[in-house]
């Protein structure tokens, strides 16, 4: 157990510096000049020169990533070229809301998922099924900003029964916390309910014509314990994946859901780096994503040695 | 896209639309407690988060609607755009105009208590100037910024700048600060006289509370937040249901709508804006004048402004706007296409000619502006490549003169060598599209130099009737300001600058 965890450690660091060095030569590719942003559309010679000396691009790529590696080793991501302020406390910064907007968007999915998969699974080609097909079919593919603006406008506008956008930190207002939460999270996690939604309803179709059901079946289970013990335990494992890649998704940031709802998340935070080609903010949200990523792989790994004991044998 | 009539009514003087009553209106002020904080019930929700707060660093319009309330300069724009006493009473110029002394104000303190003197002004303005900051180029003529005594500062020059007013005090881009304040907390800490304190700096939102012992008179409000809400369907929703009380997050083509809808206020004015098009002059056939006139004589700058920007822009053929006191009446072109085939032919570009006009989601007006532009250039067997890059891309090849033509607009002009000098003179820092001629320059310098307003609008005229009969940029239009507020709000003014003071707001009762 303790040999897998650390393999599967030491395989993440290498894929850590690989995706650090991918990053790093991707945002450099990109055209586009961050100097030149920052200056706005009225270009002077001398300011231009001297930002560009005072952001260190005026120094070797290679030394540059150097730098940039090294300060991230030592948990310094450097400085962001737009504001100015420390790439980790930008980071840090957004991280509650992002949290929050995760959290809560898997709470909505799998509250829509597991109840609507398993019941469409027992009766297949039911009007229970039928129903499920149709939602995550809308849920799939309904774009996410249309859907936004529309509970916006419903909910917010005419109803007026929520606020239209903002996020209110849990700390500062726990009931303004959810009241702000509920929108964007419906919003993202009727996408995520919907993709999970079908996954439940498959792999439980699956489990419940696997031979130990039947076993447990003719052994004369009742079939709430049938479902319970022997059903729901097994179809949980494809569950358990495609929710950590689901939260891992919702946790490097919705940028469109974000936006709509002017939720200061991560996803915002990355797409005005890439706006402002604001290189150490970029690169440092990347590689934050990235070990997202990565944690969330091995947490879920992980997970399935306590779901199947077979794996972690 | 679909085009629509002018509503006239709306385009042709600054008007301020007015919902009739208070009377109904979606409210739902019942305490839920995602509204404003600390805000005292005043939110301004704006349509981009601020870069940074620094008011020496930033160049974002955003930072700029937050700082213009925390922040003060030597003088200000009227709403007139006439420059205005602020923190200097008055000031004087030499004979030879090379020395400029302003006399401060007294009994002014910063919000951290300390005292402002003509050490602070000479602390800032050489903080822009040594550190070459975002707007270093404004004191291009300043040789030195000396303090005579604590109430005194002299700007000497090297040539007469008669626009120095606008240049240290157009924007608070020129914000004085106090001397010795730790630079490195400006991104998100703010030290200024204005009537507002920064109070809090998130990512979602700004706050600012009243400054009690501000110079002038104290604000109404006891302090109020900024939120950043990018949609616009979002804005408006917030606004409508009381969650904010002003934006200036309102895309054209909801105007007409607003316009009769009682739960929100319009103001409309028209800004001192221009979006253009640019043709390379370096880049053959585009070099060939004839060509460029051609060009402007094809188009139909009605339909354009129309499409980019529905009733909220008026069509121009020079740069300054109508309400303007600069403003020159000039407009040489009319739309006929037989005569723009008649220019090409002329220069002898004889079979089918392919322009690339190069355009930017940023600013989605120029991807629709663009889109019409393609139409009428068409007859002329002109096939126009709209080329849509992201802003970066963008800059990237304006700067490089990898174009054939460009469109965009320049924001913000106050004096008219902001519209005309960067960019018209040979080498300007932003003539991008490489137009020389020794008669516009010789016209702007003279320009630049000449102490009397009105010698100097005439010769501003002259260089703007070269500018435009040469074709160094083709004028389209200036767009209006167009923002929106709960009705019944008092004591705040739309501007053309875009300037938004909100000292003197009182929300309805």
């Amino acid at each position: 157990m303790s040999g897998f965890a650390l393999r599967r450690a030491a395989q993440s660091l290498v894929v850590l510096l690989g995706v650090s060095l991918a990053v790093f030569a991707l945002v450099h590719l990109v055209p586009g000049d961050p100097v030149r942003l920052a200056l706005g559309t009225r270009f002077d010679q001398a300011t231009y020169d001297a930002l560009r000396e005072r952001a260190g691009l005026d120094q070797p790529l290679p030394a540059q990533y150097l730098q940039w590696i090294g300060g991230a080793v030592r948990g310094d991501l450097g400085v962001s070229f737009r504001s100015g302020e420390p790439v980790t406390a930008l980071i840090l910064e957004r991280l509650p809301a992002t949290l929050s907007l995760a959290l809560g968007s898997i709470v909505v999915a799998l509250l829509i998922a597991v109840p609507l998969g398993t019941a469409s699974a027992l009766r297949p080609r039911s009007a229970v099924d039928g129903l499920g097909t149709v939602v995550s079919q809308i849920g799939i593919s309904v774009p996410e900003f249309w859907m936004g603006i529309m509970l916006i406008l419903l909910f917010a506008g005419t109803l007026g029964w929520f606020p239209a956008g903002g996020y209110v930190p849990f700390a500062r207002d726990p009931a303004g916390w959810l009241h702000s939460l509920v929108l964007p999270a419906v919003t993202t996690g009727l996408v995520s309910g919907s993709v999970l939604t079908r996954f439940t309803r498959s792999s439980v179709l699956e489990a419940l014509s696997a031979e130990h059901v039947r076993t447990a079946r003719a052994k004369g289970l009742g079939p709430r314990a049938v479902l319970s013990w022997h059903v729901l335990r097994n179809a949980m494992l494809p569950l358990v994946t495609v929710t950590g890649v689901q939260l891992a998704y919702l946790l490097s940031g919705v940028v469109v859901v974000e936006i709509v709802f002017a939720w200061p998340g991560l996803g915002q935070l990355a797409l005005q780096a890439v706006e402002a080609r604001d290189y150490p903010l970029l690169q440092g949200a990347v590689l934050l994503f990235a070990v997202v990523f990565l944690l969330l792989n091995l947490g879920v790994d992980l997970l399935y040695g306590r779901l199947d004991p077979r794996i972690a044998a | 896209m679909r085009r629509r009539t002018l509503l006239s009514t709306l385009a042709l003087s600054p008007v301020v639309v007015a919902g009739c009553t208070t009377g109904e209106g979606v409210d739902t002020g019942d305490g839920t407690g995602a509204e404003a904080g600390a805000g005292g019930g005043f939110v301004a929700a704006i349509s981009a988060q601020p870069d940074q707060l620094d008011p020496h660093k930033t160049t974002a319009y955003a930072s700029f609607q937050i700082l213009e309330n925390v922040y003060d300069t030597l003088v200000v724009p009227a709403e007139d755009l006439s420059m205005q006493p602020s923190l200097a009473t008055s000031w004087t110029t030499s004979p030879d105009g090379l020395s400029w002394t302003f006399t401060l104000a007294e009994g002014v303190t910063f919000h951290d208590g300390s005292p402002f003197t003509a050490d602070s002004v000479v602390f800032s303005f050489k903080r822009i100037i040594d550190q070459q900051l975002a707007n270093a180029s404004r004191f291009a003529t300043v040789a030195d910024v000396v303090a005579q005594d604590p109430t005194h500062v002299v700007l000497t020059l090297t040539s007469p700048t008669p626009n120095l007013l606008s240049r240290i005090g157009g924007f608070k881009g020129m914000a004085i600060l106090p001397a010795g304040v730790d630079e490195a907390t400006l991104a998100t800490k703010a030290v200024g006289t204005g009537p507002f304190v920064l109070d809090s700096v998130s990512a979602g939102e700004v706050e600012l509370t009243r400054f009690d012992q501000h110079w002038g008179e104290r604000a109404t409000l006891p302090g109020l937040s900024f939120q950043f809400i990018t949609e616009p369907a979002a804005a408006l929703t917030a606004l409508q249901s009381d969650q904010v009380q002003w934006t200036d997050n309102v895309p054209p083509q909801q105007v007409e709508q607003l316009a009769g809808d009682d739960s929100v206020e319009l103001g409309q004015v028209a800004s001192v804006d221009y979006w253009y098009l640019a043709m390379n002059c370096a880049k053959a056939p585009f070099s060939d004048r004839d060509v460029r006139r051609a060009i402007a004589t094809a188009l139909d700058r009605q339909a354009i402004t129309e499409a980019a920007r529905f009733a909220t822009a008026r069509p121009n053929q020079t740069a300054i706007p109508e309400d303007s006191a600069w403003y020159y009446d000039y407009a040489p072109f009319t739309t006929d296409p037989d005569a723009a085939k008649a220019l090409l032919e002329g220069a002898g570009v004889a079979g089918p000619l392919t322009m690339g006009l190069m355009v930017t989601s940023e600013y989605p007006e120029t991807v629709t502006a663009a889109q019409v532009i393609a139409s009428q250039l068409e007859p002329l067997g002109i096939t126009v490549q709209i080329q849509t890059e992201d802003f970066a891309t963008w800059l990237d090849r304006q700067s490089r003169g990898d174009f054939d033509a460009f469109l965009l607009g320049w924001l913000g002009n106050i004096d008219p060598a902001d519209f005309y000098e960067d960019q018209h003179r040979t080498g300007g820092a932003n003539n991008y599209q490489k137009y020389s001629s020794p008669v516009t320059d010789d016209l702007l310098d003279r320009a630049a130099v000449e102490p009397v307003e009105a010698a100097r609008k005439a010769l501003y005229d002259q260089a703007a009737k070269q500018i435009v009969d040469d074709v160094s940029y083709v004028y389209l239009y200036n767009p209006d300001a167009v923002q929106a507020w709960a009705p019944g709000l008092r004591g705040y003014t739309i501007r053309p600058d875009k300037a938004i003071d909100f000292d003197e707001v009182t929300l309805p009762a």
